[in-house]
């Protein structure tokens, strides 16, 4: 029995003494745990750099490991080893400067990064000495074709207002609509709940249909497609206009028309009246009723 | 009230009466300019409001371009009855209702809630009204400027292409004002001036009145048909010197414009990029607009038969067109750019001729008739046309095959002209004249003129 006490008591120590409470940080990407989670897919970007600096963009939805490569060829005198350095944000990241040696004329800096929220998202630099440098800026699939002409409609009118993200690209999770009035306060459109909005989500674009304009409604609408690891907006301007607007110049054209028939005709007529007074005597009486 | 010019109207014998054009001539002139312009140059326009169809309706893009199809189906289809319509009536009173209907067709296209309102409004009652402006127009500059006929006609087209590069920055900045409701009630505003180059056509006795006084039975079938055929000119069908030219300038119709619709995805796919395609096509349009004008001042000038000319310009362009791909396949962008630009000077050379040419054929009198009919005969090239050179380019995947069965198309359009009688002599022959009683015809004229209170022409009655 005592054995058995020893033994318990060996194992309850072990475990106490296993049971560390892993230090996480609250900014930059978790180093590798010491116990290994479920493995994520892997990606790979890698940039040879011509010149100083160079900017990528990386696009991700999902949660990845993903792995940024920097090569540099570096300048005239090469040295053997130069410092290498990985920031986010302009902070410089725990345990990122290491030395890098020459190989085949070139200096490699790798790293690997874990992408799991939109934290992780933002702008990362490999930085060579104080001389190169690459930017990695990763962001959630941005979006495409955004209409820059605001879109004009009349009251009473329905609209449709539409965000497209590019096929090319994955497909979001999700769309939220929102629109602004002028100020920056911006209020999500629930449709719900009302009667005036409709929205209709289909693959990569996303409609929403407002009835019954009134011209309260014209400002800005913002869609956001939302995605695993972040969201991308884009916006559309509505205008709200009453039909008198346009009334205005085609009054002013119809008037214009009016006018210069009128002048034709008069013309035309104290034209042939000249002729008439002024040529065969027996056509006087006709001149009269003229 | 007729005109105060005598001389400036010739509605008696050929136009080889060296007849001073006077300065309502030249209004005339600028009434087609300004029509013209609001027909054919607002529908080539029409590229922006379909942007806004295809978001708005959540149509295809195919579908909307069923609107300008529609509408220049109804323009072509409606001419003879124009024309008709002018013999009848009063071409002014016709051409101001053709504005009316025109403009009417864009304010209600304004009101549409869906894509059919649009085939109806912008498509079927402003193609009609269109077809009631556009061959009368012509018709009336054809039969009233007869020294500068050409260049009148030239000057008249060139609008086409020089009120594109207003049109279409116009249009834009109207749409983003105004929505495209807004736009199309203005567009509708602007078409009302067609009313006013009407109402600068002057009326003038018709030498028709005598058939209507002829034919004592008032409202038996036959005698109502025999004025409808020859209102609508039907006899014209059954002669060969009109028939000929007709097949010639519909083969030509087949296979002239082709190059407008394929030049720029041509360009892009031999792999120039997007503005050297644009500037192609652009290069071309001016080269089109100084080939109306320059091709309308020289005809005049009387140093060659109209119809040589014209099949000098149909058979140079078909030459171009066939050779706008070979060009490309050297790789070489100056000599795509020359070959357009030669393209587009001999097309628009031509179409200053093709109208000018008909006086000569049929007479003056019955230009309306004639060029309704020919309008009419001609939209069935233009629907071939197009999808033959698209099918082309479908089957073989160059668009190569399409411009060489385009230009042949032309080339064979020429080919039918020079069989026209009188073809190969170096002097017009003597345009035909109406039959009818000569002398109902003078007593009537004198009656009418003494009526309208205008001096007797002294011309009108015995010219050859």
């Amino acid at each position: 029995m005592s054995t058995s006490w020893k033994q318990l008591l060996f194992q309850t120590v072990l475990l106490l003494i296993s049971c560390r409470p892993t230090q996480t940080k609250t900014s930059g990407p978790t180093p590798p745990p010491l116990v290994p989670i479920s493995p994520l897919s892997t990606a790979v970007r890698s940039v040879v750099l011509e010149g100083d600096s160079h900017t990528e963009k990386v696009e991700l939805e999902n949660p990845v490991d993903l792995e940024l490569e920097c090569v540099w060829s570096g300048n005239l005198n090469n040295l053997p080893n130069v410092t290498g350095v990985w920031r986010k944000g302009g902070d410089e990241l725990e345990n990122s400067r290491l030395a890098v040696p020459l190989e085949n004329e070139k200096y490699h800096l790798r790293r690997v990064f874990r992408i799991v929220s939109e934290e992780n998202l933002g702008n990362y630099s490999c930085v060579f000495g104080n001389e190169a440098k690459v930017d990695f800026i990763l962001a959630a699939p941005q979006m495409g074709e955004v209409r820059d002409k605001p879109i004009v409609s009349y009251v009473g009118d329905s609209v449709v207002v539409v965000c497209k993200m590019e096929a090319t690209k994955p497909k979001p999770l999700s769309w939220n609509w929102y629109k602004a009035n002028g100020t920056d306060k911006e209020q999500i459109i629930y449709a719900a709940e009302s009667h005036q909005y409709e929205i209709k989500d289909k693959d990569w674009t996303s409609k929403l249909v407002v009835h019954n304009l009134t011209e309260a409604d014209s400002g800005s609408y913002h869609c956001e497609a939302v995605y695993a690891l972040g969201t991308t907006m884009g916006h559309v301007e509505l205008k709200v206009i009453t039909l008198w607007e346009p009334l205005k110049p085609f009054i002013a054209i119809l008037v214009e028309v009016v006018v210069l028939v009128a002048a034709i005709l008069l013309y035309e007529r104290s034209q042939s009246k000249k002729k008439c007074s002024g040529e065969n005597g027996t056509n006087a009486e006709q001149s009269n009723t003229l | 009230m007729t005109s105060s010019e005598p001389k400036a109207k010739k509605s008696g014998g050929g136009g080889s009466e060296a007849a001073e054009d006077g300065d309502w001539s030249w209004a005339l002139v600028g009434a087609l300019f300004v029509s013209t312009s609001l027909v054919f140059g607002l529908m080539r326009s029409l590229g922006v409001f379909f942007v806004e169809f295809v978001q708005y309706f959540e149509a295809s893009a195919q579908a909307i371009s069923w609107i300008s199809s529609t509408g220049l189906a109804a323009q072509q289809f409606f001419s003879p009855l124009g024309a008709a319509l002018c013999n009848a009536y009063d071409t002014r009173v016709v051409v101001m209702t053709g504005g009316v209907l025109a403009a009417l067709g864009f304010i209600l296209a304004s009101q549409a809630t869906c894509l059919v309102h649009l085939y109806l409004t912008m498509g079927l009652t402003s193609g009609f009204g269109w077809g009631l402006v556009f061959t009368p127009m012509v018709a009336t500059v054809v039969a009233n400027v007869t020294r500068r006929r050409t260049l009148a006609l030239g000057l008249g087209f060139s609008s086409i292409g020089i009120v594109s590069f207003v049109f279409n920055p116009l249009f834009q900045f109207l749409v983003e004002t105004y929505g495209w409701r807004g736009a199309l009630l203005i567009l509708g505003g602007l078409s009302l001036n067609i009313v006013a180059c009407g109402a600068l056509i002057r009326p003038k006795p018709r030498s028709k009145a005598p058939e209507k006084v002829d034919s004592e039975k008032s409202s038996s079938s036959s005698s109502l048909l025999r004025r409808l055929s020859s209102y609508l000119e039907l006899p014209l069908l059954l002669e060969r010197p009109y028939l000929t030219y007709t097949a010639a300038v519909t083969l030509l119709n087949v296979g002239y414009f082709v190059p407008y619709f394929h030049l720029v995805a041509h360009s892009r796919q031999v792999g120039f990029s997007e503005y050297e395609a644009a500037f192609v096509m652009s290069a071309a349009g001016a080269s089109d607009i100084l080939g109306r004008v320059a091709s309308g001042w020289f005809s005049d000038l009387g140093h060659f038969r109209l119809i040589h000319l014209l099949s000098l310009w149909t058979a140079l362009a078909g030459l171009f067109i066939m050779l706008l791909p070979i060009s490309s396949l050297s790789g070489s962008y100056s000599m795509l750019v020359v070959i357009s630009l030669l393209y587009g000077f001999c097309s628009g050379a031509l179409t200053s001729l093709v109208f000018a040419v008909v006086p000569m054929i049929v007479g003056v009198e019955r230009v309306m008739g004639a060029i309704g009919l020919l309008q009419l005969i001609e939209s069935g090239a233009g629907l071939l046309g197009t999808p033959l050179s698209g099918l082309l380019k479908d089957v073989t995947g160059t668009y190569t095959a399409s411009f060489l069965v385009a230009g042949g198309f032309v080339v064979l359009g020429t080919l039918a002209m020079t069989t026209l009688p009188h073809y190969f002599s170096c002097s017009d022959p003597p345009a035909p004249r109406r039959r009818s009683h000569r002398d109902k015809d003078k007593s009537l004229h004198l009656e009418l003129e003494q009526i309208n209170c205008a001096p007797p022409d002294p011309s009108h009655g015995g010219g050859q």
